[in-house]
């Protein structure tokens, strides 16, 4: 059987045309998916495959090429932003670009005739389904970075929330910088504290933020995935903590030892002084022997020991 | 000494005038003064009595038997398998409801102590925190323990041991009642709450069997409500085999276990075994753990997903790293050797501290302080464990409930507060769960030893609560530090999954206290949800109890004996073959005959010295070989009989008196079941006295006996596995001569030094 797609025929020729008028639209900054997508159809030219090979619509090429571009701005984003993580805050336009463009291509119809449309063409014609391949990449590392959660309903830009959080992030690392110009540069571990005092009301706010975002996500999500606050904020809150409590060494000290153990041992001591009472002055059960009316014959217990041991 | 022939001058008086006799033997054996020890394992108490398994064949029953017709006994047939069919939806609901009370009480405490600890961290005044944490279990622990120790002692511990012994054949006072279950119910939501180490498995056991039996009964005696249903299963033997069903029941509610409720069953109790009875306790088991699973499904708000099937969930193990190879099982049953060592040493160290409460502390009010002493000390042990701990992890990614912070830096929390600020069962999940790394090796050996110590202190506290949860938390931190160290010494090869030994330290563990076999792998196996799982936890269970069994006995088996309770093990004594039925039997025996007088019958019945439950009935007859007569045996009657008998006044001149006076059915006995009432709350006037009472319709007229030469092990054998109370032991002219019961069976036993006997005492 013919697949259905082969009853297109446009005409090689054509479709050269159509591609040439497209690479001149394009102008000089061709872009490499424009020109893979020519040297495709030069290859396929030059074998001299027969006309009725299935090739794809101009409309569908296009949208093709403009997935390819999108998906390579995005990846380039992507990867600029991976350390430290800025994805959301700067990869959302990219995103949703490439997500209208994936669309374009899953919803447009060929012109040519009705049973032809571009989301059988590109998109399952082949094992590999490489468009399909990409757009899940894509779409999984956003969910797991889970961008959504600080970004507006309508994914334009950053919620208020995060930006507010951002804003107090930004605040704590110039309280850092700030309190860490004065010294010197080789700071031994345990010269920070003038930073701890200093900038202990910022991050104490920033700290406090964060864990209220959680609580109000925790609440209102209910998947283990939405547990998590979108990887920006994370990270960031990561960062600061690290440099405060491991670089700064500013988390609290082990406090409070002598009542502790003073408590501890109060209440450790209680059980030997009510076991020892109890020892000593409770009553110790007594139990009542019965004598069993029984005969009392030669064989008794002692007997049975003798013949057995 | 006795000669022969003085011997059988007794039996012969003993027939003749039963009175005269027992006035006799008093003046010819000066009585001692009673003795007085204190208590020890070599006892057996006098508190306890049997079940009547045996079906008395009296006439009443025969005439019942007739009446009812063939579709009758198929209607009795449906009745059974709906009652099961409720045992198992009840069960399932009552694990459903301790499951869901403890999660929001529990969720409750942690929390309030959290909020605590996090704001003094900062402040400073930990020792407040501390204090807290400690009052709140203590004040919690003092109520669990107050219902128990004052409303149903018999509520306390796991419950195991008391069903154990009901199956057997011994009749727990109050074991099967509806208040047991509600204090039980009640006092283990408690304890739990109360932060002990304990778990809400064991009890689950318990309460599974008192719903079996209320319901079999079709009514409450203590809510004084009779729905006047079920009536033919009101006798021992019916209500034994549904409790049996409930014991499933119960198991397969705990773990998700139904296959390994049934053989828990099988294992521990039922003597009495058919394959249409496995049947229906498998039904039940079922019911209960699928009624367990929607619900709680239900409630966690997913109600197709059906993924919680027991009280426990040890969770999946199907990945790939959580597989084994061949190479592995010798270090599991090294595993075992370990486990069985472990276990040994926390019977044994029980055993001491049992034997010191029983001695001690036996005024309930000491029971509740001491109660509230270990949940205050098991808080005091955790926040210094937790105080002291340096072990600081991640806390992104990990699924701990309740992150304590304490000193660790911010983001992370402290990783000894998942073991010890948690619930036992939560801990016990983490522990197989959580990814290599989580836990370091101190903080993992740490725990084990102080919780080891813990649990044994905290078992055979007067709480409800049982051991199996933490039996496997020890196990699994064991196993947990185990596998660490493995895969360190294997420079980190793949196969070292700690969360795999874990589970084998878990099961190595629970063996070597419990030493259970089969019905424990295949709840492990059904607990694990992975089939492939059963040949090594086979063989560390085996291991760990070959090993456990050289030191001690199992934890289980030890409290029975402790409680001085007549249990008959499977077999006699191996080296008891000499041992006649003549020396084993009580004698002389209080007879009747088979027309009494009521006053003579009253007198034996209200005899506080002889409290004796069976009386063989005798004729005498004139003797052909001899001259004399001879008293030959014609039946057996129950004491609870002679009740309902003087309760309805069936006296001969009364039945001549009033033709019109109702017969006697066997219904009435039916209801008098299961407590009948006292021979001191029945009134006989003078006259009456005077009457004389026909026994022979209502005796059972074919009791088992045994001739006097039998061995202990034949009557051993035929009185356990027919279930008997009373072994009328005969001579060669069907006189009896004595009576074989429980307690002189139990009595004889194989110690350290070759065959011991234990002697009866009044507890």
């Amino acid at each position: 059987m013919a697949p259905p797609r082969c009853l297109c025929r446009a005409p090689l020729p054509a479709l050269a045309l159509a591609l040439l008028g497209l690479a001149a639209a394009a102008g000089p900054r061709q872009t490499p998916a424009l020109e893979l997508a020519q040297e495709l159809a030069e290859e396929l030219w030059s074998a001299g495959l027969p006309g009725d090979l299935p090739e794809l619509e101009p409309e569908c090429r296009s949208l093709l090429a403009a997935f390819a571009e999108g998906s390579a701005a995005l990846t380039d984003c992507l990867g600029r932003r991976a350390r430290p993580v800025r994805l959301c805050q700067g990869c959302h336009g990219p995103y949703r670009r490439l997500l209208a463009q994936y669309g374009s291509i899953a919803r447009a119809v060929g012109n040519s005739s009705e049973s032809h449309n571009c989301a059988k063409s590109i998109l399952t014609s082949d094992r590999l389904q490489i468009v399909v391949t990409l757009s899940e990449f894509f779409n999984e590392t956003w969910e797991a970075a889970n961008c959504a959660n600080c970004l507006k309903n309508n994914s334009e830009g950053l919620s208020n929330s995060t930006e507010e959080f951002l804003d107090l992030f930004n605040k704590s690392l110039t309280c850092f910088e700030h309190n860490l110009q004065g010294q010197g540069i080789d700071l031994s571990p345990n010269n920070y504290t003038e930073v701890c005092k200093n900038c202990n009301e910022t991050y104490t706010k920033l700290n406090d933020l964060y864990n209220h975002l959680q609580r109000l996500n925790r609440q209102g999500g209910e998947s283990a995935h939405s547990a998590h606050l979108c990887i920006d904020v994370e990270d960031a809150m990561n960062i600061t903590r690290k440099l405060w409590s491991r670089t700064f060494n500013c988390s609290l000290p082990c406090s409070d030892t002598v009542p502790v153990i003073a408590v501890s041992s109060f209440i450790l001591f209680l059980p030997i002084v009510f076991y020892l009472s109890s020892f000593l002055h409770s009553k110790q059960k007594k139990r009542i022997l019965i004598l069993p009316k029984r005969i009392q014959s030669n064989a008794n217990l002692v007997n049975i020991q003798e013949k057995y041991s | 000494q006795l000669t022969p022939s003085s011997f059988l001058r007794i039996g012969q008086l003993s027939n003749v005038d039963l009175n005269e006799d027992t006035h006799e033997l008093e003046t010819e054996v000066p009585r001692q003064r009673p003795n007085e020890i204190p208590h020890n394992e070599k006892l057996l108490s006098l508190k306890y009595e049997s079940l009547d398994y045996d079906n008395s064949e009296n006439q009443l029953f025969l005439e019942e038997e007739r009446r009812i017709n063939h579709a009758a006994f198929r209607t009795v047939e449906i009745k059974r398998w709906v009652i099961c069919a409720m045992i198992g939806i009840l069960t399932g609901l009552v694990a459903c409801f301790i499951d869901i009370v403890v999660e929001n009480l529990a969720g409750l405490k942690y929390r309030v102590v959290k909020d605590n600890i996090d704001k003094f961290t900062a402040k400073g005044g930990l020792s407040f925190s501390l204090l807290l944490w400690a009052t709140l279990n203590a004040s919690v622990v003092m109520v669990g323990s107050l219902i128990v120790a004052f409303i149903e002692p018999v509520a306390a511990g796991s419950g195991i041991p008391q069903i154990k012994c009901y199956l057997n054949g011994v009749k727990i006072p109050h074991v099967v009642r509806l208040k047991t279950l509600v204090i039980k119910v009640c006092g283990v939501i408690l304890s739990v709450v109360g932060g002990l180490a304990v778990g809400k498995e064991g009890p689950m056991i318990h309460s599974g069997s008192v719903i079996a039996a209320g319901i079999s009964q079709g009514r409450s005696t203590s809510l004084k409500r009779d729905f006047k249903i079920f009536e033919y299963f009101r006798r021992d033997t019916e209500k034994r085999d549904f409790v049996s069903a409930g014991a499933a029941a119960g198991v397969s509610a705990a773990f998700g276990a139904p296959v390994g409720g049934v053989l828990f069953s099988l294992e521990e109790g039922a003597s009495f075994w058919n394959q249409f009875l496995t049947w229906r306790i498998f039904f039940a088991s079922m019911i209960s753990t699928f009624t367990l699973n929607s619900v709680l499904s239900v409630y966690h708000g997913n109600a197709w997903d059906l993924s919680s099937p027991g009280l426990i969930n040890f969770g999946r193990f199907d990945s790939e790293k959580m597989g084994y190879t061949i190479q592995e099982i010798p270090i599991f049953i090294f595993m075992g050797v370990v486990g069985g060592i472990l276990g040994a040493l926390f019977n044994a160290l029980n055993y001491w501290l049992t034997m010191f409460r029983i001695r001690y502390i036996h005024r309930p009010c000491l029971q509740v302080v001491e109660a509230m002493l270990v949940a205050a000390v098991t808080a005091t042990v955790g926040f210094v464990m937790i105080y002291c701990s340096r072990d600081c992890q991640p806390i992104q990614g990990s699924s701990v409930a309740y992150p304590l912070q304490l000193f660790c830096a911010d983001g992370e929390y402290n990783s000894m507060a998942t073991a010890f600020f948690n619930t036992p069962e939560k801990s016990v999940v983490n522990l197989f769960h959580d990814p290599p790394g989580s836990y370091n090796p101190m903080t993992l050996g740490m725990f084990t030893l102080m919780y080891f110590f813990l649990a044994c202190w905290t078992y055979g506290l007067t709480v409800s609560a049982g051991v199996f949860i933490p039996s496997l938390l020890i196990g699994a931190a064991w196993g947990r530090l185990f596998g660490i160290s493995l895969s360190y010494l294997t420079k980190g090869s793949i196969w070292a999954d700690p969360g795999k030994y874990a589970l084998m330290g878990a099961a190595a563990q629970l063996g070597g206290i419990v030493r259970m076999t089969l019905s424990l792998t295949v709840i492990m196996m059904e607990a694990t949800g992975n089939v492939t799982y059963g040949f090594p936890i086979m063989l560390v269970l085996m291991t760990a109890k070959i090993v456990g069994d050289y030191f001690v006995e199992g934890l289980y088996d030890m409290h029975i004996q402790l409680q001085s309770v007549p249990f008959l093990h499977w077999e006699a004594p191996v080296t008891s073959h000499s041992l006649t039925a003549r020396e084993v039997m009580s004698t002389p025996v209080t007879c009747l005959r088979r027309i009494e007088r009521v006053g003579t019958v009253v007198d034996i019945l209200s005899d506080t010295s002889s409290n004796h439950n069976g009386f063989p009935v005798v004729e005498s007859n004139p003797d052909t070989t001899q001259a004399g007569w001879v008293a030959g045996l014609r039946g057996l009657i129950l004491r609870s009989q002679l009740i309902v008998l003087l309760k309805h006044k069936v006296f001969v001149e009364r039945a001549n008196l009033s033709l019109v006076q109702r017969r006697l059915k066997l219904k009435d006995f039916r209801d008098a079941y299961p407590r009948f009432p006292p021979i001191q709350s029945i009134h006989v006037s003078q006259d009456e006295r005077e009457c004389m009472i026909d026994l022979s319709e209502f005796m059972n007229p074919s009791p088992y006996t045994v001739p006097q030469e039998a061995s202990l092990p034949r009557v051993f054998k035929l009185f356990r596995a027919l279930g008997l109370r009373h072994l009328v032991v005969v001579d060669n002219r069907n006189e009896v001569v004595g009576m074989v019961t429980r307690k002189d069976l139990a009595r004889y036993r194989l110690g350290k030094e070759g065959l011991e006997e234990l002697s009866l005492a009044q507890t």
